[in-house]
């Protein structure tokens, strides 16, 4: 291609209207190439002034309100590059504690048992290696207890990982929710073991899809509707 | 876009959004003050429905409060990081319906009326902001004065998210006819928006 060419891609790359071979194309030669580069930066100062050319449209009232309170409900990250090493440091974590789970069930000797313990951990880390797969951390306020959550949409399960929380006292437990426009469905209990730690799976009801997920402590056997404010809280997001 | 030009007084939205990062509600409350209008300007002209760009808007600066920490000022003003997450979150959202086909129909059927000159009748309503009307008529007077061939190919892009071949695919002209008219709009708009541009103040 020539110089001339290269060129001619800068204002549909920085509408965004290039193929995605095309684009990958182009992104690679940006990196040698200053003139495109500054080609590119100054269009995709024009491109960015275009959404003012968007009809003038008076903002639903209540936008606000709904944007602060969400806010309330998320704390915002450290950076916003951060959360692919957690993931993945999660993930490892995860498979590890299935792994060990594994050698114990081993030691205890049944086939049976390791075989159920083998489909379960496969079933664990298809569930969370999967490219569909969104996550979500849940935290109080930075500090302990947290857990962190695998959702893949396409097998219908959740994953969860619960760190540093206590074992729920006699007569109550944890009851998970995701929270569907507003509204909380359980998704199941579960308690941790005396180490503070669980690593779960849980069905999700297929047509369910969700933006947060929360913890309650709640009566032994759960309630069909969170009892009092939840302790841990996240929002969904992809896991790139 | 508009930014930082309001008077030495104000508080630079850079700094809004270090104290977004913080975990300031107020500082989220005060940024969507400034620009939720224009982002929900702009998510309404790509997804064309009201209840649509509500989420869009309140998905967007939800990410923008998540990801307050990750905002780069060397890559662009806040306003303009703002506009390119809601118009990302506006264009998944009407893919994600398969919608975008007819969004795009009636984009295409606006031939000489498209949307900067809808523009002309909401620039007069009473309940704009001056500071925001002046930048935004210039937008739209500078798209709008483009030959309607170039304004096109830009409109069909930036609001309705399709590449070029799909556009020359739509307008049923060859893609280098595309690529060329393009080009030529984009470089004739960086010349007549050089006021608004970083580095072209008057």
């Amino acid at each position: 291609m020539t110089d001339h060419q290269w060129s001619e891609l800068a204002a549909p790359y920085a509408l965004g209207a290039l193929a995605p071979d095309e684009r990958e194309r182009f992104e690679a030669h940006l990196a040698e190439c200053a003139a495109c580069r500054g080609e590119v930066h100054s269009l995709r100062e024009v491109a960015v002034l275009l959404a003012d050319a968007a009809p003038a449209a008076t903002l639903p009232s209540g936008l606000r309100d709904r944007i602060l309170r969400e806010a309330r409900q998320i704390r915002p990250l450290r950076s916003g590059r951060a959360p692919v090493i957690p993931w993945l440091a999660a993930a490892a974590s995860l498979v590890l504690a299935v792994g060990l789970g594994y050698v114990y069930v081993r030691e205890r000797g049944t086939l049976q048992r390791v075989n159920a313990a083998l489909a379960e951990r496969d079933s664990l880390i298809a569930t969370v290696f999967s490219p569909d797969v969104v996550t979500a951390a849940l935290t109080a306020t930075g500090k302990p207890p947290s857990a962190r959550l695998y959702w893949n949409p396409s097998r219908h399960r959740i994953v969860m990982a619960v760190f540093q929380l206590p074992p729920a006292s006699t007569g109550r437990t944890y009851q998970l929710w995701a929270i569907a426009q507003g509204k909380p469905v359980s998704l199941g209990v579960f308690n941790t073991a005396a180490d503070g730690r669980l690593t779960a799976a849980m069905a999700v009801p297929p047509d369910l899809t969700f933006e947060l997920a929360a913890v309650t402590e709640e009566p032994a056997g759960g309630s069909p509707a969170p009892t009092q404010q939840p302790f841990l809280i996240g929002k969904v997001t992809p896991a790139d | 876009m508009l930014d930082d030009q309001q008077g030495p007084l104000r508080t630079p939205d850079r700094a809004l959004v270090e104290r977004m990062a913080g975990g300031d509600e107020r500082a989220l409350g005060d940024l969507y003050d400034r620009h939720g209008e224009m982002a929900y300007s702009l998510a309404l002209a790509v997804a064309r429905e009201r209840a649509d760009a509500e989420e869009i808007v309140a998905d967007a600066f939800g990410q923008a409060w998540r990801n307050a920490a990750s905002y780069d000022p060397g890559r662009g003003s806040v306003a303009g990081w703002l506009a390119t997450i809601t118009r990302t979150r506006a264009l998944d959202l009407v893919r994600a319906r398969g919608r975008r086909a007819r969004a795009m129909e009636r984009a295409a059927q606006t031939d000489g009326d498209g949307l900067a000159s809808t523009m002309g009748a909401a620039a007069d309503s009473p309940d704009r902001r001056i500071e925001r009307g002046e930048a935004r008529r210039l937008v739209a007077r500078s798209l709008g004065e483009l030959p309607d061939p170039q304004r096109r190919v830009i409109e069909l892009a930036y609001f309705g998210g399709l590449s070029q071949s799909e556009i020359a695919a739509e307008l049923r002209e060859p893609l280098g006819t595309v690529k060329t008219r393009m080009r030529a709009g984009m470089q004739k708009l960086r010349g007549s928006l050089a006021a608004l541009l970083p580095g072209g103040g008057p």
